[in-house]
């Protein structure tokens, strides 16, 4: 079975076409600059061909169009016809209330997602478009939505609303949604397996740190709470983003700076977090490097970064009455020797006894366990996957042959 | 290794044979790069559209790649951008001296600064002329000036169809609101091509009648005579007369600081313009815009006008005369 995994951006269209059963990749690659000069497709195909293909890309509908073809293209191509592919697995960033998991795209499925695009008006726009433009080119093959937001729809009420008047929650659906769910959720449920444990019995705080950063408390495999909220913007300190804010902080710039709602959202989304702090970079390793050369401020960033880990940590134990394991995931956590040791060490009160030795090894892609051998709390790093989720799902749906829950 | 090739023999067979016209926006020419020109030039390059301007020298040119950058740094002290932004913006705008580099552009925008109310229309007209003869057939033609009417203007052109009146109001880049006007030639699929292009850019549109000043003009050049007329009977002091409407009626400008970013040399062509055309005295300039024009105190760029500017452009704010 063969499914190609879409994930369609403003002026970009990222994909990759699995086969299901042997679990191989077969291409992946991306359209880039849809709409403007200098458009391209980059493909590479799982044997190492790679090709740029130069040329006006007008629209997502060219670009779908061109991916079409090259994937079955004799030269570089990896399959004979569109007929072998058997599903189209879309990302979608926000599901709102109403997708509470992957879903058969039908017309009332995008019918509902429009109506969603008022919560993420960056995002879902261009996720719709590869949606229509895969309807158009081909109206017959199934087609996947795969939420970011869905995985967190478990979270109870208590943990989602914000102390706002309820009216507001009614009017607008403004509550805390999450992001980074299929990632949340895949590495959960791969840490799960790697230490042999049943994911229906664990207490697991995910911590999915890339360019983007979130923390989630998944209790009995479902997640009960998540660091971002509405909007990416909440919760850990990230790249470019704030984090966790006092609003007073952000009206009192507004009043000072006179500064309107454009300029405030672009100031909390790209002037901040580390590279607000350091002054230095949003990368994390030019921070580090900074910090080394001793530059106070670079070095103030990253325990502002550890340290907010840390507090999550501590606060999701005390949301779920315990925790069993912690896993890290995403570029940061995936490589990050220091964060890692810094937001887990001195935590043995809590069950956490990181290996510094074990800590500094598992790197580069690798996964496996960064805590001592009797640490109550396991410790892990596990790659995130969130393509082969999405694809898992498309084929979850497709089996199922009806709409997901 | 990495290889190249062209995208064109990947299209799909299927659907090869309709072929979708391209209606993108990739490639937008501007001619006459002063403050709204430059506004428009930066605006339109966020939204990752390349930018060719034309100006009559090179030191013009110069002067408009400076303002830009110099913009650009102020939205980034205002936290309104970053440096890469800025970057990006400033690598998709070029300036030209030639015609002949506006080919290729979907649309181009007519954005210039004349001394006369002739010269305006004459001068404008052979712009439009030597637009058309390098762009192709369909491309939009625009002009940026709302007191003259855009039929006069697209009435010696070999596709007149194609023409509007598209309004930016400064500071386009902030103004999410476009008042675009039709001429009597204008076909319904160039407005809709240049409603595209608007909504594009994440502007409301405004749909208007051809008509001397349009709204915005109409209504705002009025207002800063009125103001002169105030400040001339020594009603009060210009600095309380834009607290007044700034504090009291939420206008983000004062009209005598409004008129010092507008230039005070345009917005008495404004008001020269809406007198020769509707014949009402409430539009004749007032005698202070006239003298401080006539001592070269245009305005914000020229560093005076009603106010004094540092070399930001920032308003040095005066002294009151009258305290409580």
């Amino acid at each position: 079975m063969i499914v190609l995994i879409i994930n369609s951006g403003s002026s970009s269209i990222k994909y990759q076409l699995f086969e299901i059963k042997k679990k191989t990749l077969l291409a992946k690659g991306s359209v880039e600059k849809i709409g403007m000069q200098g458009s391209f497709l980059h493909n590479i195909r799982n044997d190492g061909d790679e090709v740029k293909l130069e040329g006006e890309i007008v629209d997502h509908q060219a670009g779908i169009e061109y991916i079409f073809g090259v994937l079955i293209s004799k030269k570089h191509g990896s399959i004979s016809s569109l007929d072998d592919v058997n599903a189209i697995g879309h990302r979608v960033v926000h599901g709102g209330e109403t997708f509470k998991g992957s879903v058969l795209i039908d017309d009332d499925v995008i019918k509902k997602i429009e109506e969603v695009a008022e919560l993420a008006p960056l995002h879902n726009p261009p996720n719709l478009k590869g949606i229509y433009a895969v309807k158009y080119l081909l109206p017959d093959i199934p087609q996947v939505a795969v939420f970011d937001t869905a995985f967190h729809q478990t979270m109870p009420d208590y943990a989602y609303m914000y102390a706002i008047p309820y009216s507001l929650y009614k009017k607008y659906g403004l509550r805390r949604y999450g992001f980074h769910g299929t990632s949340h959720k895949y590495v959960s449920q791969k840490a799960c397996e790697m230490l042999n444990v049943d994911v229906k019995k664990q207490r697991i705080i995910t911590c999915h740190l890339g360019n983007g950063a979130s923390v989630t408390a998944i209790k009995h495999g479902k997640s009960v709470d998540t660091s971002m909220g509405l909007t990416p913007v909440e919760g850990m300190i990230m790249g470019t983003r704030s984090g966790d804010l006092d609003l007073g902080v952000l009206t009192f710039i507004m009043n000072k700076e006179e500064i309107r709602v454009q300029e405030a959202n672009t100031l909390i989304n790209k002037h901040s977090g580390m590279l607000g702090i350091s002054g230095i970079s949003s990368d994390m390793r030019e921070v580090q490097k900074a910090a080394a050369e001793g530059h106070k401020r670079s070095e103030l960033a990253l325990k502002m970064y550890s340290y907010r880990i840390k507090k999550y940590l501590g606060a999701y134990c005390a949301a779920m009455e315990g925790m069993d394991i912690v896993v890290f995931t995403g570029g940061i956590g995936e490589n990050d020797i220091t964060t890692r040791y810094e937001a887990c060490k001195n935590m043995e009160f809590l069950g956490i006894d990181i290996d510094k030795g074990e800590n500094d090894k598992i790197v580069h892609g690798k996964q496996g366990v960064i805590s001592k051998e009797g640490s109550k709390v396991k410790v892990v790093v596990i790659p995130t996957n969130e393509e082969l989720v999405i694809a898992q799902e498309t084929v979850r749906i497709l089996n199922h042959g009806k709409k997901g829950t | 290794m990495e290889q190249v090739e062209p995208i064109e023999g990947y299209a799909l067979k299927s659907s090869e044979d309709e072929k979708r016209e391209s209606d993108t926006f990739t490639k937008v020419g501007i001619v006459g790069c002063g403050i709204l020109g430059q506004e428009i030039a930066r605006m339109v390059s966020s939204y990752g559209i390349d930018v060719i301007f034309l100006e009559l020298s090179n030191s013009k040119i110069n002067e408009a790649i400076k303002g830009i950058k110099r913009d650009l740094r102020h939205m980034i002290k205002r936290w309104g951008m970053t440096d890469s932004d800025k970057r990006a913006i400033m690598s998709r705008i070029r300036g030209t001296l030639e015609y002949e580099d506006l080919r290729g552009c979907e649309v181009v925008i007519e954005s210039i600064k004349s001394k006369t109310r002739e010269q305006s229309v004459e001068t404008r007209k052979e712009i439009f002329k030597n637009i058309e003869k390098v762009v192709d057939p369909k491309a939009i033609i625009a002009t940026n000036s709302t007191t003259l009417v855009i039929t006069e203007l697209a009435a010696e052109l070999k596709n007149p169809e194609r023409c509007v009146s598209l309004h930016f109001i400064s500071p386009a880049g902030d103004i999410p609101l476009v008042e675009v006007a039709k001429s009597l030639y204008t076909s319904d699929d160039a407005y809709k091509r240049v409603c595209k292009f608007t909504r594009l850019l994440g502007k409301r549109i405004v749909p208007v009648i051809e008509s001397p000043g349009i709204i915005s003009t109409r209504l705002i050049a009025p207002m800063i005579n009125e103001a002169c007329e105030i400040l001339m009977e020594g009603v009060a002091e210009m600095i309380d007369i834009d607290d007044t409407m700034k504090i009291g009626y939420g206008f983000p400008l004062g009209p005598f600081e409004m008129a010092d970013k507008i230039g005070l040399d345009m917005v008495i062509r404004w008001l020269d313009n809406l007198y020769r055309e509707f014949g009402d005295i409430k539009y004749k300039a007032s005698p202070m815009l006239k003298k401080r024009v006539r001592a070269n105190h245009l305005g914000r760029e020229a560093g005076i006008g009603f106010y004094r500017y540092d070399e930001e452009r920032k308003k040095i704010v005066p002294e009151r005369h009258e305290t409580c």
